[in-house]
């Protein structure tokens, strides 16, 4: 049956482009000629996989720095000629990256790119904001300790991950970044923030031309990147970042009891695949759809509409550098928690034992296009997914975004999706951990 | 200024019942969104049934005359469209987003739904049941916490002071014959607005809009009286294990129809609004107080509120609670340069007009307008009244509004003790 993407990609405008500019950095670009306003999204590889071990919650604090300017620019100067004339900026770290988008009009843009990249590639990292900037940075994580589902979120990652650089909290520590200095932030900003491991994604009301015009002059500043010492490169290159192997698939179960709650939280969770494996990636998302998006869905149905044995419960499976956790998470009563498991493996177990009805699948397949069609409808999502799916290298799900995404979905057949379920989702070996009330 | 956002043409059609109907064109992308508008909202609830509305709006897609619950959801998920209710201060939404071709279907099972509700007695225990465990939800919260206790302090018995869930005790009191009630009275074409964005001509829209609402009548009117707010500009505080202190101080504000309202949305602006606001700089970027600080004036029918908050290590509970009050109150004595009352009106009317990028949000925004009784040209009569808007202005109602707020704080006794020592 023809899904409904296809009709829908048919009229989206051309194809992105996707390319590696003369200063190294890669710059992939959607012209929106209807909007009246420009996305920049810049992703830097450098998130909390490339803390230094010594330094953990680096990549999160160089984050929050780099607003504090350069030699030529204030403090606070880059986010007063954003919100001046009405644009937005953000900036987020994750595992694998950081990122810094703004959206403006589009008169603004060749204005306000300027500002970004030299504060990304010169950041002064000045001692005394530093300091300022530090009090921020321990009240961002005083804010999650406060937060449960943070707490359960993080508790699954460390169960999970185990030694893996995934387990890491990408805010750190208290003890950990009140003792980082501004000496090893510049070390690790001087040897992570060059322009060969940028992504500028751009979407919006501008053309290829000018958008290449404009980038080109504006990461061309490498007055470091000749001159980084060869001890900071060592402790920190990319390379000796993943030596410790994904965790082999066992059984892991961990329960922590936290005073806050008002309902216990069940997280169980599989070794997905990673961007290396792509179309399974991008299938596993299909896998989340028909077990629990939307109140027809399988575990919806059953442990919430039927039987009110949850509160709510979610799935989710994010592309990620490498293998990322396909989770299924639930809020429900302390006594449900055995029963909910056993439910929820018992659906797993029919996807593997059963092909999935036609009609299922295509409702899955469908409702997945259009949310990713929904989803992309502004330039600042477009410019978003753009980034981070360059910075991950899927070149072709950038260029030809308007398709390829969908084509990976619109070609699983019944069998695959079985198949799909038997490679990740192990009816032995898998993580559970639980967060119940004191 | 990007003149050109907000320069979307939208058509305006009342149909014989009473519903208006707005389209705005606009063919970029092959979606269409939509929003049904019901005035009301929480404001027509009583104490005693508090989180009515809301209740009501969860289980109007809960069953219909023709369909069950899960027949419904069925409907829209099979086609992969969204379909949503919402309960709001001053309204009740049903917003939809399909694909182009889907959009006919969609409309239909949206007037199905707003039209005929059944109410199933088993569907209304199951809300009720995750209404109640969300209400105990919120509990985990330190935020929702502080907020809901400022919120009785701001408003009393007035339906803004209550949570939009309700209480636990109201909530178990809504009946079936409440909310059939809630229904008849409210959920009715003289009061309704819908608002289409998306690649739709005006005509085809209308069009469709009369097929599946034109028949429907209104019933004989019953009308509604809201009590006066009762401020009460007291210090509540809330004892939790908390690693982080939350403080939050509100000023009754004015109404949206009021002559002050833009000057409020200026101060609101100044203070609240981004990083480059003055709460932001001057008590996160200069002294490292917060993580997260703002404020937050939310444009409503009846007296709003003016609230500022922020997140903060115990230890800094007292100068926090001092920082945030100083930083409203300064407005009083001194006036904002004229620099930086350009500076806030080209930020607030820029973001305004780069707010209407997606079909969602050009039909919640025009829709909204009609909805509260302002009208389509209210879009250009904002941006009049903020431009209009001067340092005098500022400093007047700033005079006249933030006296002494209500606090409202949550954290440890340790945090609890410093301001109390502040009183």
């Amino acid at each position: 049956m023809p899904i409904t993407c296809d009709r829908i990609a048919a009229k989206v405008s051309p194809q992105a482009t996707f390319l590696r500019l003369g200063n190294g950095a890669t710059l992939v670009h959607q012209e929106m000629p209807a909007s009246a306003v420009v996305s920049v999204d810049v992703w830097v590889k450098a998130g909390a996989t490339s803390d230094p071990v010594s330094c953990l919650g680096m990549a999160h604090f160089l984050e929050h720095m780099i607003f504090k300017g350069t030699e030529a620019i204030a403090a606070g100067e880059f986010d007063l000629v954003i919100e001046s004339e009405g644009g937005t900026s953000n900036a987020a770290t994750s595992l694998d990256y950081a990122h810094y988008n703004f959206t403006v009009a589009a008169s603004r843009f060749a204005i306000a790119l300027p500002y970004l990249s030299q504060m990304l590639l010169e950041a002064k990292i000045d001692e005394q904001e530093l300091e300022q900037e530090r009090l921020v940075v321990l009240e961002e994580l005083r804010q999650a300790m406060d937060d449960p589902d943070w707490i359960a979120y993080q508790h699954l990652m460390e169960t999970a991950y185990g030694d893996h650089v995934y387990s890491r909290s990408v805010l750190g520590s208290e003890a950990v970044v009140s003792g980082i200095t501004a000496t090893q932030m510049r070390e690790y900003h001087r040897a992570n923030y060059r322009p060969e491991n940028m992504t500028v994604a751009i979407a919006g009301a501008i053309t290829r031309e000018e958008a290449i015009k404009v980038v080109d002059a504006a990461f061309t500043r490498n007055t470091f990147s000749r001159n980084v010492p060869k001890n900071i490169l060592s402790n920190v290159s990319p390379e000796a970042l993943n030596t410790q192997a994904l965790p082999t698939s066992t059984m892991r179960r961990d329960t922590i009891s936290l005073p806050m709650l008002q309902h216990s939280r069940l997280n169980m969770a599989w070794m997905g695949a990673s961007v290396a494996n792509l179309e399974d990636a991008i299938q596993l998302e299909l896998v989340t759809m028909i077990l629990t998006e939307g109140r027809s869905a399988r575990l919806v149905r059953e442990l919430l509409e039927e039987s009110n044995l949850v509160q709510d419960i979610a799935g989710s499976f994010a592309l990620q550098q490498e293998a990322a956790l396909f989770t299924i998470s639930a809020y429900l009563d302390a006594e449900n928690l055995e029963m909910v498991e056993h439910k929820i493996i018992q659906q797993v177990q029919d996807l593997q034992n059963y092909p999935i009805a036609e009609a299922e699948l295509n409702k899955a397949k469908r409702s997945l296009c259009n949310q990713f069609i929904f989803a992309l409808e502004s330039p600042s999502q477009l410019a978003n997914f753009l980034g981070y799916h360059s910075l991950l290298g899927c070149e072709e799900l950038c260029t030809d975004w308007s398709n390829a995404y969908c084509e990976i979905i619109r070609k699983v057949q019944p069998s695959d999706l079985q198949n799909l379920v038997k490679k990740y989702l192990s009816l032995e070996n898998y993580i559970v951990t639980c967060a119940v009330p004191t | 200024m990007s003149l050109a956002v907000s320069q979307r043409i939208s058509d305006r059609l009342v149909l014989s019942n009473g519903i208006v109907v707005l389209v705005t064109e606009n063919p970029t992308a092959d979606i269409i969104a939509a929003r049904c508008f019901f005035a009301g909202g929480e404001r027509v609830e009583t104490p005693a049934k508090s989180g009515l509305t809301h209740l009501a709006s969860s289980l109007l897609t809960r069953g219909t005359e023709r369909y069950s619950s899960l027949e419904i959801a069925e409907q829209v998920e099979s086609i992969g469209a969204s379909l949503g209710t919402e309960a709001s201060s001053d309204y009740f939404v049903l917003s939809l987003k399909t694909i182009t071709s889907d959009f006919h279907d969609m409309l239909l099972l949206g007037s199905e739904i707003l039209r005929s509700p059944s109410f199933p007695n088993s569907e209304l225990d199951l809300e009720r049941r995750l209404t109640i465990q969300s209400i105990r939800s919120q509990q985990e919260r330190p935020f929702t916490i502080a907020y809901d206790r400022l919120q009785h302090l701001m408003y009393g018995d007035h339906p803004y002071g209550f949570s939009s869930l309700g209480t636990e005790a109201s909530v178990r009191a809504i009946t079936r014959e409440d909310l059939v009630d809630f229904h008849r009275q409210h959920l009715r074409p003289d009061q309704m607005v819908v608002s289409i964005a998306g690649k739709i001509s005006s005509a085809q829209a209308i069009a469709l809009v009369e097929e599946a609402f034109g028949d429907w009548q209104s019933p004989q009117s019953v009308g509604f009286n809201t009590p006066e707010p009762n401020f009460q500009p007291l210090l509540v505080t809330h004892q939790q294990d908390t690693q982080q202190a939350i403080v939050m101080i509100g000023y009754p504000a004015p109404s949206v129809h009021s002559p002050d309202y833009a000057a409020i949305k200026i101060i609101s602006t100044y203070l609240g609004n981004g990083l480059s606001s003055r709460l932001f700089v001057e008590l996160r970027e200069k002294r490292g107080l917060a993580y997260e600080v703002s404020a937050f004036y939310p444009t409503r029918l009846e007296t709003s509120q003016f609230v500022a908050y922020m997140g903060t290590a115990s230890q800094n509970t007292g100068t926090a609670l001092a920082g945030l009050r100083h930083e409203c109150e300064r407005l009083a004595n001194t006036p904002l340069t004229a620099e930086e009352l350009s500076t806030c009106k080209s930020k607030l009317l820029g973001q305004y007009a780069l707010g209407k990028q997606t079909n969602s949000q050009i039909a919640q925004v025009y829709g909204w307008y009609e909805v509260m009784g302002l009208g389509l040209e209210f879009d250009h009569k904002f941006v009049e009244a903020i431009e209009a808007v001067t340092e005098a202005d500022v400093q007047n109602v700033a005079q006249k509004y933030f006296t002494t707020p209500a606090i409202s704080v949550v954290g440890s006794s340790d945090a609890l003790k410093l301001v109390h020592c502040h009183e």
